[in-house]
């Protein structure tokens, strides 16, 4: 029955902003290969939880294990395998679309970006914008560029808040695809969501979150 | 059918049902009420704050009181011929010099400002816009005032002159900075006039190179670098009450006080000219930050205006990398230092300050000055620093750790740092010293660019401008307490061991420390 360690395991986490718990008990495992989306309203915490995933908040109870091991930033493995996307994502002000991906693939290790960013350029449609500085592109824009940052460099596990935000339909059609072939691919993706189609398309688990009173 | 609704067709919006639009000064007053009641600390129990701020007074007590001492020490050689010179200069340096940074940093932040919020939520409503904007206004003035009534004693005192002298320089300085902010806030109301005010600026940066290069390249006459005085000592005590020459200056200095205080309040009735748009000056980056006190955030004020420039420029020749990881990251930020040439200029036509200093004879000020103009020169180079330290989301996208990339993102400023203190180093007469002012810019710089940005959903102190997030008070300095640091053994005439070990030692623990994240 022992089966390798899931890719990620959530027990029991727990998590208090100013003595009110927000997130209760909450108990999870995501496979190889598996979607699973963060369902529920406003205000129930869906951001809570991933940023406990990927290390900016700290849970006041629970475990949180990625390949069997504790979810740690601070060591390597783990912020080589985790790409992650939450609304706390600034770019460099003075470096254009391009090389913003071709710096994040380069510090990645790979020292033959240049084919992967322009074939990434063109999936998230940004070919014509690549010259561009971020200040000057649309926020639809900045948001595909936000998303390429996610998928120009090696990953496990993505997690991904709410993908879908400011993209047209065609971009969020494009976008269920692509996580799609992600997972074909052996990725895990964690993803909170209000999109029923993306989550439809991609999730292969729906874990739904209510507000605490 | 609809009879059960007692309003029928549409709705008609009457301003008379919504009563009288309230005044500035009751809004102001609710807002400070609502704010106090946000705040939870009192200053006193922040460490971090009082830390700083006793480290700076005393660094700044010791340092200053040595460069005293030194200079009255030699005040016994002066001839009159030299400290005439000197004295006839440094106004021609100090005066284009504080008008043209006044200019800059004036207009960068609006000057007349308010927060992205206030802009949203007051300003967009019918209350009196120019009454809103008053305090940000006063804040302004009082503060050219301070800096123009501080630049002028400590230049003229410094260099010489005796207390009338210095009265009515401080006096003249204040009222020429005084007009110059109200020609800033009448530039603020249109793009034009903003861009005519710092083309004005520039010019006034060239025009006070001129007599600074005359002072770096004059030759040192035998004897001269030790003949400069403090001037109080020299000026004859029994002078009589007032000469013809005080009389006149003082007539002088009344009549532009009165100029002055006529255009302030000129200017204050154009206030409601102001657009919105251009007193939210920084747009998404100021979301935060409660309006005057952004002035206080030196780092926050350099990404508004890096940010804005950025902005204009919208595109550019993308430049393939190099390498991978570490090096590649190097090789990046090489390539974003040579994208803005303006900035590595400036930084470089800094180094006139030391040797202009070492030409005035006032060996003791060299180290600091060229300090303090290499942390101006190299923290502009620093904006990638500042973008990874801002968000943590940039930082887990590169896959490094903060320390580590800080350590990266040094390299680069670091080169320019030891190659602007080589170039230095005839007037800063020994290696060691250069040593300990190269480490002393690139630390202060790092040091001030990785600030976190002020948040405002952590614990909140009381102040005079609502509640604040804690060590906000303390930003205007952070950074210049390393550069101390690194420059006190030189200050205090400590041995070269020591010259070369504090700030060998400083550098080693500022680059092993983890930054907090944001
Ligand atoms: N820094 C914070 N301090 C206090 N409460 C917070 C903080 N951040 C989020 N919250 C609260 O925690 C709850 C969950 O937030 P969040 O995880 O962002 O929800 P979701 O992403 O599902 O909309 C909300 O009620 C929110 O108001
Ligand atoms: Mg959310």
């Amino acid at each position: 029955m022992s089966k390798a360690a899931p890719r990620l395991a959530v027990k029991g986490l727990r998590h208090l902003y100013a003595e009110r718990p927000v997130i209760e008990d909450l108990t999870f495992t995501l496979r190889a290969g598996q979607a699973i989306a963060l369902v529920g309203p406003n205000g129930a915490g869906k951001t809570t939880v991933l940023k406990c995933i990927v290390g900016s908040a700290e849970p006041a109870a629970g475990q949180i294990l990625l390949d069997g091991l504790p979810i740690d930033e601070r060591v390597e493995v783990v912020r080589r395998d985790v790409a992650s996307l939450l609304d706390d994502l600034d770019f460099f002000p003075d470096l254009s679309a391009a090389e913003h991906l071709d710096l994040l693939a380069r510090a990645h290790g790979n020292a033959e970006p240049e084919d992967l960013v322009d074939t990434l350029l063109d999936d998230v449609g940004l070919l014509a914008a690549a010259d561009q500085l971020p200040g000057s592109l649309s926020s639809g824009q900045r948001r595909r560029l936000a998303l390429a940052t996610a998928l120009v460099r090696p990953r496990k596990l993505l997690v991904l808040d709410e993908p879908e935000q400011r993209l047209d339909t065609a971009g969020v059609t494009w976008l269920a695809e692509r996580l799609v072939e992600e997972k074909k691919s052996g990725t895990s993706i964690l993803f909170a969501s209000h999109d029923t189609t993306l989550v439809d398309a991609v999730a292969d688990h729906t874990v739904a979150l209510t507000p605490l009173p | 059918m609809s009879t059960a609704d007692p309003v029928d067709g549409p709705v008609v919006f009457d301003p008379a049902d919504f009563g009288a639009i309230p005044t500035s000064k009751e809004l102001r007053r609710w807002m400070r009420k609502v704010r106090r009641g946000k705040a939870d600390r009192s200053v006193w129990q922040q460490f971090e704050d009082i830390y700083v701020v006793i480290f700076a007074l005393a660094m700044l007590g010791a340092t200053g009181g040595n460069v005293v001492l030194n200079l009255n020490d030699r005040s016994a050689g002066c001839t009159t011929a030299s400290c005439g010179w000197l004295l006839d200069t440094v106004p021609l340096i100090l005066v284009p010099l504080l008008v043209s940074g006044m200019l800059r940093v004036l207009l960068s932040i609006g000057p007349v400002s308010a927060s992205r919020a206030t802009g949203f939520w007051l300003l967009a409503t019918p209350v009196d816009r120019a009454s809103l904007l008053r305090p940000s206004y006063r804040l302004v003035m009082v503060g050219a005032v301070v800096v123009g009534a501080l630049a002028a004693v400590v230049g003229w005192a410094l260099f010489g002159a005796n207390w009338s002298t210095v009265g009515e320089a401080a006096v003249l300085t204040t009222v020429v900075l005084l007009c110059t902010a109200c020609v800033t806030v009448w530039a603020q109301q249109t793009g034009a006039r903003s861009r005519w005010a710092l083309r004005a600026a520039d010019g006034l940066l060239v025009l006070a190179a001129v007599p600074a290069l005359l002072l770096a390249v004059r030759p040192r006459e035998e004897g001269a670098a030790a003949s400069v005085v403090l001037g109080l000592s020299t000026v004859p005590a029994s002078e009589p009450f007032l000469s013809a020459a005080e009389v006149r200056l003082l007539v002088i200095s009344a009549v532009a006080l009165l100029v002055a205080v006529a255009l302030v309040v000129f200017t204050a009735r154009s206030l409601d000219k102001l657009s919105r748009q251009s007193v939210v000056a920084g747009g998404e980056l100021l979301a935060g930050i409660a309006g005057a006190a952004i002035t206080l955030d030196v780092s926050l004020l350099a990404d508004v205006v890096a940010g804005r420039h950025w902005r204009q420029v919208g595109r550019v020749k993308s430049r393939r990398g190099r390498g991978s990881r570490g090096v590649a990251m190097i090789h990046r930020e090489f390539l974003r230092v040579l994208r803005w040439p303006r900035r590595l200029v400036i930084g470089f036509a800094l180094l006139v300050v030391p040797y202009a200093v070492a030409g005035t004879g006032y060996d003791v000020l060299v180290p600091i000055v060229a300090g303090l103009a290499g942390f101006i020169a190299v923290r502009p180079l620093m904006d990638g620093l500042r973008s990874v330290c801002r968000s943590i989301g940039l930082v887990r996208a590169l896959g490094m750790d903060l320390r580590e990339l800080r350590v990266i993102m040094s390299v680069v400023p670091g080169a320019f740092a030891a190659l602007w203190a080589a170039l230095a180093t005839p007037a800063l007469g020994s290696p060691a010293v250069a040593f300990a002012v190269a480490v002393g810019m690139l630390t202060g710089a790092v040091r001030q660019a990785s600030a976190r940005p002020p948040s405002y959903s952590g614990p909140l102190v009381a102040s005079p401008m609502g509640a604040i997030p804690p060590g906000l008070f303390s930003t205007p300095i952070r950074g210049f307490d390393l550069l101390l640091l690194c420059l006190a053994p030189v200050l205090l005439g400590l041995s070269g061991t020591w010259v070369v070990a504090i700030p060998a030692a400083v550098c080693l623990i500022l680059f092993a420390v983890n930054p907090k994240q944001a």
